[in-house]
């Protein structure tokens, strides 16, 4: 059986809308990042590898299984959507349980996943807590323990660090890594940082298509010469915002240096041509994809 | 186990205590007082005679009065409505006298002279009543020809009316039971039912009317609640069949409201032991009866609950049940015994007496019971299939209010 996901010239439509247009994309073993803008087609094309949306047309095999097994499917896959919650009067460890039960594991071996999930998501000592006492972070956590309770090939996370802080987005996105040693994790994000700090295989998308697929020093290495930086003077910023993708600011006095995308060197007074970071990658082939792509003014 | 674990989602719900709550203030307060004292004999009870030409005389009397006065009185839907009819439909209920009694337009019309007559309010209508002291029945009318033409009478007067054929036996063929017979009752009551049986037929009149109604909040409750917690996706994504995860919760919902009844009903027997003694009653029967008496009630409700919810957002599925469930309760508020059919959701047999009547619908009274407990398993084959549909995304289910829904306002 093969360790992979194939998606072959897969549409979706609700209703009269088409969300999804011609996905082609093979994801192997390891850490996956699915990036794009809100509404990008993101979490449609997660749920419909999740087997929770019906695809128009196309094809897609996770590990040899055709997406029309469901059963099978979700045998072998964790799911964690963008937006969940739980039993708020469960306990941590109990709702863990239940939802071991429905994914079909004896109730002894349950308990055991469950205390062992909860050590590696560092909520053992809250395992007696009710889901309503949980922050988001460790609601998050408790998401992905449910999601690897049945040990799947496929871990599939949507948004996972959306309303995290930089602490607990920083151990979700190691907790990740480490799930990614033997299994195929797909990560769906609008954050690049997460991108970044944890995959090297990527995609991106945008109004339902597949932008762009490789790795990220392939994207990185695209928009080297296109990412610059200026020091101006603060009362110029708007009109910079205007003309330019701008990345980044660092306000130091009157002056500020921002970090912009550009084809080719900016009209501005000495422009420094920069080595690119993945988020001014991201932006630029958004921007040489045709993308309609803000310049951070609002 | 899962079943034990949609036991305990089920019992930890406030819906769930809620249920609990009317079903004790429900036997506290109808039940319990009713049978606080040994009931003695039914001297002033009545029987249903059954007897043809006693019923053709009663219902042919009564229908020339509402022809005399042009009221009649019908309960279509259970609501009270005094009909007057236009002239043509009079005239086809002057046909239907004409046939049932064999006189003439002119004979009929000349019953108005010899009639008594008395003033009428009813709080909506004043009008002009009339008291027949007898009247002929045609010498070639046959019973089932008399039902035909009630049938037709009862159309003609837009529907629950007292000419009502299945109904025709309970209004007009009521009689005072004699002494004899009252004491017949009773020993019916002590000796064929051994106190018990005839409690728990009383125990299970009560119980059915509240249990046709209140599960299908618990199983609402339930099947709405991963909406609710916005735990949907987690659960769809499970291994588990829609078949064993839908079928568990329906028996996890049918077991866990099954048991503040089972309360009841011990608490019934210890009133029965305290008021009549141990030795002479059966403990059985205060629960093997209202067992299979009211298990189908809740399995119904809480399938039609559970199917109602997957299907309609909202609160659609207690409207419809309680649309099922409301109708026919006004529509044989009447007739609280001896009126089971093969289709009664709440049977009713509200005495300790009566067994024979009874016992003459036990046939009725096995099927709908068994009936009801096919119907719930359809029902809950059909959440399985809407399950399944949502659960692949192949269908959201119906809104029937906001921005999406069948039955939003336009602007």
């Amino acid at each position: 059986m093969s360790d992979n996901i194939i998606i072959k010239g897969v549409n979706k439509s609700y209703g009269k809308k088409q969300v999804l247009f011609d996905i082609d994309l093979t994801i192997e073993k390891g850490m996956f990042g699915l990036l794009g803008r809100n509404g990008a087609g993101k979490t449609t094309l997660m749920k419909t590898l999740a087997a929770l949306h019906k695809k128009n047309s196309g094809e897609i095999t996770v590990c040899g299984v055709p997406i029309e097994n469901a059963a099978e499917i979700r045998a072998m896959t964790g799911y964690l959507p963008q937006e969940f919650s739980m039993y708020p009067s469960m306990r941590t460890d109990e709702v863990l349980c239940y939802l071991g039960t429905l994914s079909g594991i004896p109730s002894r071996e349950c308990k055991k996943r469950v205390t062992s999930l909860l050590r590696r998501v560092d909520l053992i000592e809250h395992r007696h807590k009710k889901i309503k006492e949980l922050s988001g972070g460790m609601k998050r956590r408790l998401g992905i323990a449910q999601a690897i309770l049945h040990d799947p090939k496929v871990l599939i996370v949507d948004e996972p660090t959306a309303g995290l802080d930089p602490e607990e987005r920083i151990r979700f996105r190691n907790l990740m890594c480490e799930l990614a040693e033997d299994r195929i994790v797909l990560l769906s994000t609008h954050i690049v940082g997460d991108i970044e700090a944890t995959c090297e295989q990527i995609a991106i998308m945008d109004s339902g298509k597949i932008l762009w697929r490789g790795t990220v020093s392939e994207l990185l290495k695209e928009a080297e010469g296109h990412i610059y930086t200026v020091n101006v003077a603060k009362r110029f910023l708007p009109q910079i915002k205007k003309e330019y993708i701008v990345t980044g600011m660092l306000a130091q006095n009157e002056y500020i240096t921002v970090r912009i995308v550009s084809d080719a060197e900016p009209d501005l007074p000495n422009p420094v041509q920069t080595a690119p970071d993945l988020e001014g990658a991201y932006m630029y082939c958004l921007r040489s994809r045709g993308c309609d792509v803000c310049g951070g003014d609002e | 186990m899962l079943f034990l674990k949609e036991c305990k989602k089920v019992i930890f719900s406030l819906t769930f205590w809620i249920y609990c709550l009317i079903v004790v203030l429900d036997f506290t307060s109808q039940y319990y007082p009713d049978c606080r004292k040994a009931a003695s004999p039914p001297y002033d009870g009545y029987k249903l005679s059954e007897d043809h030409g006693r019923i053709m005389e009663g219902a042919v009397k009564s229908l020339a009065e509402g022809y005399l006065a042009n009221r009649y009185i019908c309960y279509p839907l259970g609501f009270y409505k005094a009909v007057k009819l236009n002239e043509k439909e009079r005239g086809q209920i002057e046909e239907c006298l004409e046939e049932l009694t064999g006189l003439s337009a002119a004979e009929i019309s000349a019953l108005d002279e010899s009639a008594e007559k008395y003033g009428v309010y009813d709080g909506l209508h004043e009008y002009t009543g009339y008291t027949i002291e007898s009247i002929p029945l045609s010498d070639t009318l046959t019973y089932e020809r008399f039902t035909e033409l009630m049938g037709k009478v009862d159309d003609t007067l837009g529907g629950g009316s007292d000419f009502k054929p299945d109904d025709l036996v309970f209004h007009f063929s009521k009689e005072t039971l004699t002494k004899e017979e009252a004491l017949k009752e009773y020993a019916d009551f002590t000796d064929k039912d051994r106190i018990t049986g005839a409690l728990a037929r009383l125990f299970s009149d009560y119980a059915g009317i509240t249990l046709g109604i209140l599960p299908v909040f618990v199983a609402a409750a339930l099947t709405a609640a991963d909406r609710k917690r916005r735990m949907t996706e987690l659960v769809y994504s499970r291994r588990i069949s829609s078949f064993r995860l839908i079928f568990t919760r329906f028996a996890a919902l049918t077991v866990t409201m099954f048991v503040p009844v089972l309360l009841t009903m011990a608490a019934a027997l210890i009133q029965a032991v305290r008021i009549y003694g141990g030795s002479n009653i059966s403990y059985a029967a205060m629960f093997t009866v209202p067992s299979f008496w009211l298990i189908p009630n809740i399995m119904e409700a809480a399938a039609a609950g559970m199917l109602l919810t997957e299907l309609i957002s909202g609160g659609a599925a207690i409207l419809v049940q309680f649309v099922l469930w409301f109708i026919p309760l006004l529509k044989d508020s009447g007739m609280l015994w001896g009126n089971i059919s093969r289709f009664t959701l709440i049977c009713r047999h509200n005495s300790l007496f009566y067994r024979e009547q009874f016992i003459t619908h036990m046939g009725a009274f096995v099927f709908s019971r068994i009936f009801y407990i096919l119907i719930s398993l359809i029902l809950v084959l059909l959440t399985v299939l809407v399950y399944e549909l949502k659960r692949g995304g192949r269908f959201n289910g119906v809104r029937l209010f906001g921005e999406s829904g069948i039955l939003r306002r336009k602007a």
